[in-house]
């Protein structure tokens, strides 16, 4: 059963410019067991994404069309009142150099506590002072230090303080954006591990968004791959990054440098910034595509399958079937 | 100018840098922070090195150094085998025209109120080369080798109407304008895309071939650094801890501090 | 080309400015009184009477109220108001305009090459800006004046920039302390750009703006201090300013019984300023990097 499912999601953005599609048309499901990333570089829609799931679009952004189904309601139709009920307690955020939203005068447990009197206000101190330390056990912070301010914290340690806010109320749903990106590699692998233990230990929907490929290869099940506001290729992680479809994602992979893999880099050829004024039903990458043909610029990309959970965003067939190595 | 074969082009003797609250504020410390704790390293003409190292551990404050945007505390600093941290004057401005640097933030490193042309012409223009013609000329052939074609377009405009990989590409440009020996790329891809940043080395790479230019590549991520450079040094809390080719750091890493870098790299391994 | 440029930036700018409530009504006033102030040259070749020093109506000994002849009346020894007021707006346009002028370029010099170059330079740049902003600027004139007799316009000017450059000179050096470090700052140092040549091609045109905004501010404590001179005696007799009305209805005893004579300078100088005041806040906005769409995205 599906924790979260959005169908025909469209985001815009109204601007000087003109209205921009941040999000175009996406559909989705996210199940509890099997975290789902969300890859793709700057300006694809990912963070944008993540904000309407926590009811923090800013003012000039609309949602232009589709629903957000989450237990039993539309999240694209709440008000405000109704989002606070949800946002912290049932969807919870964790997002990038998030160490700089911790408050620097308000000792690291009361920025906890505050999360969550925030939802229960009538907790017992009691429950209080053990909820406390089993979010900080839970993030591996020792209880010696609970009380110190941010400030004394490393990098990593912030980082975690933030996950255990998020966790504080047992949301159903979390949403990671770029937790790791603001770390060092150590710290990074650190905070990764247990990202990935403390999901699998309260079992809740994970969704993960980054530009790094590696990193949410680690962590999640399923990915789908983002470029100007369009999901182009979804399916597990072993579908997409072993076999990946869509000339997008190849660009992706083939630009993705490891430690052993100098030989099979490919460097892309794409100059052009993807163009977000465009009408729904264009494909996006179309100009920066090297396979697509004069066809593509003006029919309408469809779903091509490639395995009943693979799937890649394309006008031409072709180009998807034969596009394996 | 003659690069006599025993000196390497750059080299960093014993240096050493500290920081008193006085200079430079570290909330954390009241006494003085040692950024920079007896560095040595040398780079030879037309190779790629590359400085590996994470947050806080001194490798942007030796990018600044090797510029002389800073002065180390003690130790020096040679270009062919002369001394250069006393450099001043005439002798300062010879030595900034032959090493030159490309900064990390696209968005910052380009003067907004200065159109393209203008940027890239200003070293030539401070070191007093060519005229008004030949410089229009330099700064052309210099847009077309960066890739920012065609040049007469990308001319008059502006750091806003350009993308952040645009803009590199123009940082790129005013560094190699002066035709220097040595540029020090400190985090130039890290704001950037994965698919730009490639695009970017292949650039570099390009660049070093065709004009045998020495490039000290500064950053966090060990698997660049083993694709674009040739020899490679991990500093970790102001010492280098290791230097050899890029082959032999990531194959047979000796220092444990290395070990775990290479460990913690995220990989396509799927198990969890 | 390049022109161009700047030209955009200028009207996209001049767009936002007029658009802002404040902007249309403090240019509006200014407008006013800038034809006010051009037309007092014209008004004396008129009528030798409406001379606004010398000008006396032959028909007329005393101060009287508006009428047909005299817009505004006349003042005790029959001199046009209105044209004293025409001639006053000239007046505190040029003083205004001048002194805040010199105060802002002395001002934005002495803040950049401050902020720039840091360490004992600053610090004695600084203090000396201290020690002149704790002053009181019309204190310092009177003195001055009883001293070396009754100053001639440009000096009160003069001395009026002297005094009010270092408030300008904090706001550039803070401004000059946050650019100094930025990466294309650097940058022009690493080509081997010297000092002068990076504040005056990179500092300074990102202080500009500011300036121009603490200019506005500047004109108008600079009216304030003429009027205020002028007023308590010590202006420049030669000319015919609002506080030289001023003092002239107070000295002649007529404040209370002249309002026609009274309330002119007054909300003269109270609306000119306020002018200047509405237009500061309307640049602000055009400044407000919030607005900007170039730079950062």
């Amino acid at each position: 059963m599906a924790l979260l499912s959005i169908k025909n999601l469209s985001i815009g953005y109204q601007t000087k410019a003109g209205m921009l599609k941040a999000v175009d048309n996406i559909s989705f499901e996210l199940e509890r067991g099997r975290p789902l990333g969300f890859v793709g570089e700057s300006g694809c829609g990912k963070t944008t994404i993540g904000m309407a799931l926590m009811g923090l679009l800013p003012g000039n952004a609309h949602i232009l069309g589709g629903t957000i189904g989450f237990q039993d309601q539309d999240l694209t139709r709440l008000n405000e009142d109704q989002w606070r009920r949800v946002r912290g307690k049932e969807i919870a955020m964790i997002f990038q150099a998030a160490m700089n939203a911790l408050n620097p005068v308000m000792r690291v447990d009361e920025q906890v506590i505050e999360a969550i009197v925030t939802h229960t206000p009538d907790i017992s101190p009691d429950d209080l002072g053990k909820r406390i330390n089993e979010l900080f056990d839970l993030v591996e912070i020792p209880r010696a230090r609970i009380k110190d301010f941010p400030h004394e914290y490393s990098g990593g340690m912030k980082q975690r303080v933030i996950i255990a806010m998020a966790l504080a109320c047992n949301p159903k749903l979390i949403i990671a954006d770029e937790p790791t990106t603001a770390l060092d590699v150590i710290v990074q692998d650190q905070i990764l591990k247990e990202i990935k233990a403390i999901q699998k230990a309260m079992n809740t929907g994970l969704i993960f968004i980054s530009h790094d490929i590696a990193v949410v290869a680690s962590v999640c099940k399923d990915i789908c791959v983002m470029y100007g506001g369009q999901i182009v290729e979804k399916g597990t992680r072993e579908e997409v990054f072993r076999n990946p479809r869509h000339p997008y994602t190849k660009a992706l992979l083939g630009s993705y440098l490891s430690l052993d893999n100098e030989l099979s880099v490919v460097i892309p050829d794409m100059r052009e910034t993807p163009d977000l004024t465009l009408e729904s039903g264009c494909c996006r990458f179309a100009v920066n595509c090297k396979t697509c043909s004069s066809a593509c610029k003006a029919d309408t990309p469809k779903w091509i399958d490639i395995s009943r959970s693979h799937k890649a965003l394309c006008c031409d067939e072709t180009i998807i079937r034969n596009s394996h190595e | 100018m003659s690069n006599p074969k025993k000196y390497p082009l750059i080299e960093m003797k014993a240096v050493t840098k500290e920081y008193s609250p006085r200079t430079r504020f570290f909330s954390k410390c009241q006494n003085k922070v040692l950024a920079l704790n007896s560095i040595d390293f040398s780079i030879e003409k037309g190779e790629i090195f590359g400085l590996v190292g994470q947050s806080g551990s001194g490798k942007t404050t030796c990018g600044r150094l090797l510029v002389r945007l800073e002065e180390p505390t003690s130790g020096s600093i040679c270009l062919n085998g002369s001394p250069v941290n006393k450099l001043k004057g005439v002798g300062l401005k010879t030595y900034r025209s032959k090493v030159q640097m490309i900064f990390q933030d696209p968005y910052q490193s380009l003067n907004p109120h200065l159109s393209i042309a203008e940027t890239i012409l200003e070293p030539l223009v401070v070191n007093g080369l060519g005229t008004a013609a030949t410089r229009r000329e330099k700064v052309l052939h210099t847009l077309e080798i960066v890739g920012l074609s065609p040049a007469d377009d990308f001319y008059d405009r502006y750091p806003h109407q350009l993308s952040g990989g645009q803009r590199q590409r123009v940082a790129i440009a005013r560094a190699i304008v002066l035709d220097p020996d040595f540029i020090v790329a400190d985090e130039p891809t890290s704001m950037l895309d994965a698919t730009i940043a490639i695009q970017l080395f292949q650039l570099l790479t390009q660049i070093r071939k065709r004009f045998d230019m020495a490039f000290l590549f500064i950053t966090h991520n060990l698997a660049a650094a083993n694709y674009l450079c040739d020899r490679i040094a991990v500093i970790h809390e102001g010492h280098i801890v290791e230097v050899n080719t890029a082959n032999n750091i990531i194959q047979h890493p000796e220092h444990p501090y290395t070990k775990r870098l290479i460990q913690v790299q995220p990989g396509f391994d799927f198990n969890g | 080309m390049q022109k161009n440029h700047h030209i955009q930036r200028f009207l996209k700018g001049w767009k936002i400015f007029i658009q802002n409530p404040l902007g249309k009504m403090g240019v509006g006033i200014l407008i006013v009184f800038m034809l006010m102030a051009l037309a007092s040259f014209f008004v004396p070749h008129i009528n030798p009477m409406y001379d606004p020093m010398t000008g006396i109506d032959p028909d007329i000994r005393i101060s009287t109220g508006p009428s047909l002849t005299h817009l505004l009346g006349t003042d005790n020894v029959g001199r046009d108001l209105f044209a004293q007021l025409l001639e006053g707006a000239k007046v505190a346009f040029i003083v205004g305009l001048s002194s805040a002028f010199f105060s802002i370029v002395i001002g934005t010099v002495i803040g950049m090459i401050s902020g720039y170059a840091g360490g004992m330079v600053d610090t004695l740049l600084m203090r000396v800006a201290d020690i002149i902003m704790v002053m009181p600027s019309l204190v310092i004139l009177l003195i001055l004046s009883s001293l070396f007799g009754q100053f001639n316009i440009w000096i009160i000017v003069f001395i009026i920039a002297i005094m009010r450059w270092p408030a300008v000179s904090r706001v550039i050096r803070s401004q000059t302390l946050s650019l100094k470090h930025r990466p294309f700052i650097e940058a022009s140092r690493v080509a081997g750009a010297s000092h002068l040549r990076i504040i005056f091609r990179h500092i300074m045109p990102n202080v500009l703006p500011l300036a121009f905004l603490y200019m506005t501010f500047r004109v108008t404590s600079a009216i304030l201090v003429e009027a205020a001179l002028s007023f308590l005696g010590f202006g420049d007799p030669s000319q015919v300013s609002w506080g030289m009305m001023l003092q002239w209805v107070w000295k002649s005893g007529h404040m209370f019984q002249a309002p026609y004579w009274l309330l002119p300078p007054g909300i003269s100088i109270s609306l000119l300023t306020l002018s200047f005041y509405m237009l500061g806040r309307a640049m602000d906005e055009v400044l407000d990097p919030r607005l900007r769409k170039e730079g950062q995205s």
